[in-house]
């Protein structure tokens, strides 16, 4: 046997030796990511209140026995997400396991279906879905109710009455415009349509799969003539964008727009200005609430009905829901649910508040209900490729 | 036969009967050149279609910093601890993956072809079948399956890997087993099974020290495919391991940061194709494929 | 199963099978249906069950009916010709690569780093892949802009459009090169080299030893290389969604939609989908098996 092969053993068995220390030493499922890919939380602009009341405590305690909270489908740069986990974490103690950051409202879903038998770490304990969801989340006992210390101040039309799911943040639609790439900034619907933009606006998803990309379509109902009953327009509106070879049918991400490839996408504001903030300049960014038609779309949280941890998803929902947690989803960009009462009680930091888009923009803003939402969802999914569809040969 | 030797080895007979001088027509220099020309041209052909990609995206990760060319991008790649850990973990997994993919699928892919071929077109399109199953479908099943009582498997560390490895292996299937069916149907594999067996050799010797060293180039193969698939993974280790492994951990660099995730996929790349290049550096020395079996 | 024995026996007299033999035989095979049953065939048997039911769980089949649909049948038609292509495509170029690489005289490097870069390849895909191409072949793309200010062609006004059928086909084939090359290269190796020898000793030219001689022996692995490329880009999910957005209609974009997207959620109608892949896969199966059955027919004695 000539050497190299008398010798592949010992060296497969050297392998296999070395990978399985890595790979079972290497912190993995229970012991979740280690800290710090993100940058350190900022110092909150209010420091967080004296301390909490008794039964708070009791929450608190309970939740550091569990130790870990798993999370799912939340992006670092969703609303500073990023911000709002490490801050859990240094407050808390508590490890945060983070599922597939990529994922939709459906992936959580079907995820909590999935372990409903499972304690261990691939079992999210919290969600955070798109509106239309909440029925779905009670009709199927997918989550247990809990009503935060801050219940009250929720707006009523964004909270289940039971508590089994609660508005977390909204964002408006908006346009994200690459200013080193296009020389007019668009500042209405109408603009979209100019031979200027040929071959330059894209959706940020396929609106039979992503809320986002599926709200765009909804603006673009309102301002052309339809309204909150009648996304037809909206449709059409993508039909004329598409004809006049405006329209790129990629799904526009951070990079595309950086490139160049898609200057003018839409999305919501909060992402929109998430990419302005991560890419400083480079290129110039502008955020454009567009003129004619204030979309507004809310996202609602729940909590597990198999939750491993359910303390600690409980403390999680206060964190969030407190002052200091509302505050980090608006440095995010997104206006939290309370937006409302922070503003009115004034614990809104300047520096904060100087960076979203001018208010009365958000003033104009309307608010789908999720009978509304559903019909929408309904209409565009039966019509998009017929109306828009790339007829491809 | 002539006597095995090594491949750096000079050989006089193979000068004589390498297949470059195979071609020597009336005019002998003629069809050398004829035949490295198109040799090279399909090769640069083929360069160019996989590098100017690359390059476009090298390109655009230069531009991390506004208006001038720099490495800021790989920079923040390189220093992130999430990087190194996810992908040591990823690659872990993948040796893992390789070497359990190649001791259950070799001995059967060639079990099947001695033995038992009419099992052939069954055991194929079981090995087609993670193409059409949806990666998310089958890691809930898994989940569904090997989380609760009896096995419990996602409740420790070790049976959460286990389950990944699992979970790999499927998606690994029709890589695999096609890359070592392809492998067996260039040797001859009855008879070299018959010659051992007259020797008296056992089936151990028969798979380890007589077949499986002439299927070298296409273990080698399926376990490149392997390690590639593994490293890039994304929906299984998603929901299986979360941020710990490396698909997870370039998708969100994908979607928060432009520069970043270019530069991660280039990194990722290259850090890839060099791991496999040591693979290929354990196999060198070996005979070439085809010398060792008796004619098809 | 008892031509092996009348290789060894010179008379050609049929040894009887001994019992024990047939048993030892499928022993063989117990490991690897072991596997499959637990860990391919019972998490996915969700795909069979839940695509007769309905969001309460009740029988149904509407989700079966709904794939009945034009579009939905357009997109089956569509993702079996994308697949189809690309196999085809991928197969052929794929096998001119590997031969130029392995076989026309190069230096022994280009293969080693041709394989491992192949490997590497075979796996790039998904969103870098669909962005790389972006910055190669999209509006501002580096050939694009190069063709366009050196060269003074416009591809974009030629009518080329990286978002259509053909752009994401040239997509596709950046993982269906390398697989083919990874796959058919072994196969390459093993022609030998006498074979060529004596074809030439006889007279044959290099068309008539490939007609004749290499490819039969290579077709069975060609064929065999082509389904699973066609099973690799039906199964593609990740490049086509970055790169068209869902605008072509692909049975795994419907799928993802109806599983895991924010709008839809008709799990039903996803289970039935993947139950259609399957069933397609079956039926391409079945074809492929007939060409290698016919391919292998000079092979049996």
């Amino acid at each position: 046997m000539s050497r190299a092969t008398r010798q592949t053993p010992l060296l497969v068995v050297l392998i296999v030796a070395l990978s399985l220390l890595v790979g079972c030493v290497a912190p993995s499922a229970p012991a979740p990511a280690a800290p710090a890919a993100t940058q350190p939380p900022a110092p909150a602009a209010t420091e967080p209140p004296a301390p909490a009341p008794d039964p708070m405590a009791d929450l608190i305690k309970a939740a550091k026995a569990e130790g870990t909270l798993t999370t799912i489908a939340l992006p670092h740069d969703w609303c500073n997400y990023g911000e709002a986990i490490e801050g859990f974490k240094a407050k808390y103690g508590i490890q945060v396991n983070e599922l597939n950051p990529d994922g939709g409202s459906g992936d959580e879903i079907e995820a909590i279906k999935a372990n409903k038998d499972n304690k261990g770490p691939q079992a999210p304990d919290v969600i955070d879905v798109g509106y239309g969801f909440g029925p779905q989340l009670v009709e199927e006992k997918l989550v247990q109710p809990y009503k935060v210390a801050t219940w009250d101040s929720i707006p009523a039309d964004s909270k289940d009455v039971d508590g089994n799911w609660f508005g977390d943040y909204y964002g408006v639609l908006a346009f994200e415009v690459n200013k080193d790439a296009v020389k007019n900034v668009p500042q209405v619907w109408a603009d979209l349509l100019k031979p200027e933009y040929k071959g330059q606006v894209a959706l940020s998803g396929d609106p039979r799969a992503s809320a986002q990309a599926q709200m765009s379509v909804y603006a673009a109902a309102l301002a052309n003539g339809g309204s909150l009953d009648n996304v037809t327009p909206g449709l059409d509106f993508f039909k004329k964008l598409n004809e006049a070879g405006n329209f790129v049918p990629v799904i526009a991400k951070q990079a595309t727009v950086a490139k160049g490839e898609t200057p003018v996408i839409m999305r919501w504001d909060y992402n929109a200005l998430a990419d302005k903030a991560s890419l400083a300049g480079n290129p110039e960014i502008e955020v454009v609430i567009p003129k004619d038609a204030a979309l507004a779309g809310v996202y609602i949280q729940g909590i597990s009905a198999y939750a491993p941890h359910p303390n600690a998803a409980k403390l999680w929902m206060e964190y969030l829901y407190s002052d200091e947690g509302q505050i980090i989803w608006l440095k995010g960009g997104c206006h939290p649910i309370r937006y409302n009462d922070l503003a009115k009680r004034g614990v809104i930091p300047a520096d904060v508040a100087a960076k979203l888009p001018p208010a009365e923009l958000y003033a104009k803003a309307v608010f789908p209900t999720i009978d509304q939402i559903n019909n929408a969802k309904q209409v565009i999914n039966d019509n998009w490729d017929k109306v828009v569809g790339a007829n491809v040969k | 036969m002539p006597p095995e030797r090594r491949a750096w080895e000079p050989d006089l007979l193979k000068c004589r009967s390498h297949s470059w001088t195979r071609f020597y027509g009336p005019d002998k220099t003629m069809r050398i050149r004829k035949l490295n020309i198109w040799g090279w041209v399909w090769v640069t052909a083929g360069v160019l279609y996989f590098f100017v990609p690359l390059i476009a995206t090298f390109e655009f990760s230069l531009r991390a910093k506004k208006g001038t060319l720099s490495l800021l991008a790989y920079q923040r790649v390189l220093e992130d601890p999430q990087f190194w850990r996810t992908f040591g973990f990823s690659v872990s997994m993948g040796v893992v993956t390789i070497l359990a993919s190649l001791i259950l699928i070799a001995p059967t892919a060639y079990w099947i072809r001695l033995r038992l071929p009419r099992l052939r077109p069954v055991v194929e399109f079981i090995t087609l079948m993670p193409f059409v199953v949806p990666a998310i479908v089958l890691v809930f099943g898994l989940i569904r399956l090997y989380s609760g009582k009896p096995f419990a498997l996602t409740n420790t560390v070790v049976g959460t890997d286990m389950l990944l490895v699992a979970g790999y292996m499927v998606l690994a299937l029709p890589y695999m087993y096609r890359a070592v069916d392809t492998g067996l149907a260039a040797i001859d594999v009855r008879t070299l099974t018959e010659a051992a067996q007259s020797l008296g050799a056992g089936w151990g010797t028969i798979l380890f020290r007589v077949v499986f060293p002439n299927l070298r180039a296409a273990l080698l193969s399926g376990a490149f495919l392997t390690f590639a698939m593994v490293i890039g993974e994304f929906t299984i280790a998603s929901f299986l391991v979360g941020m710990n492994a490396f698909g997870p951990y370039m998708s969100q660099v994908g979607q928060n940061k432009a520069y970043e995730s270019s530069s991660l996929a280039i990194i990722s790349f290259a850090l890839t194709w060099a791991l496999m290049g040591l693979i290929q550096f354990f196999n060198r020395g070996a005979p070439e494929q085809g010398q060792m079996g008796g004619a098809r | 199963m008892s031509s092996s024995s009348s290789t060894l026996l010179a008379s050609g007299a049929r040894r009887p099978k001994p019992a024990t033999r047939f048993s030892w035989a499928w022993l063989g095979v117990v490991p690897f249906f072991a596997f499959a049953t637990l860990f391919l065939f019972l998490p996915s048997f969700v795909l069979f069950v839940g695509s007769f039911q309905d969001a309460k769980g009740n029988f149904t089949l509407a989700n079966i009916a709904g794939l009945f649909t034009p579009s939905i049948l357009s997109a089956y038609w569509i993702t079996i010709r994308i697949s189809a292509v690309t196999a085809v495509a991928g197969g052929l170029f794929g096998f001119f690569l590997a031969y130029a690489g392995v076989m026309s005289g190069l230096p022994r490097w280009v293969r080693t780093s041709m394989l491992t870069f192949a490997g590497v390849a075979s796996n790039f895909a998904g969103v870098p892949l669909a962005f790389a191409f972006i910055a190669t072949l999209g509006r501002l793309g580096l050939v694009t802009v190069l063709l366009r200010d050196v060269f003074h062609i416009n591809i974009y006004q030629g009518g080329f459009n990286l978002y259509g059928f053909l752009g994401l086909s040239l997509t596709y084939m950046y993982f269906q090169f390398p697989l083919m090359v990874l796959i058919i290269t072994p196969a390459l190796e093993g022609l030998r080299r006498d074979w060529r020898e004596a074809a030439e000793n006889l007279g044959a030219t290099q068309w008539q030893y490939w007609r004749y001689v290499a490819l039969p022996i290579l077709l069975p692995s060609l064929l065999g290389t082509m389904i699973l490329l066609f099973g690799n880009a039906f199964g593609a999910y990740a490049t086509a969604l970055a790169l068209t957005g869902g605008m072509i209609n692909l049975v795994t974009i419907l799928i993802g939609s109806q599983i895991k997207g924010d709008v839809l959620h008709n799990v039903g109608l996803g289970y039935a989908l993947a139950l259609g892949m399957v069933v397609v896969m079956a039926v391409s199966m079945a074809g492929y098996y007939v060409l290698r059955r016919r391919s292998e027919r000079w092979m049996r004695n």
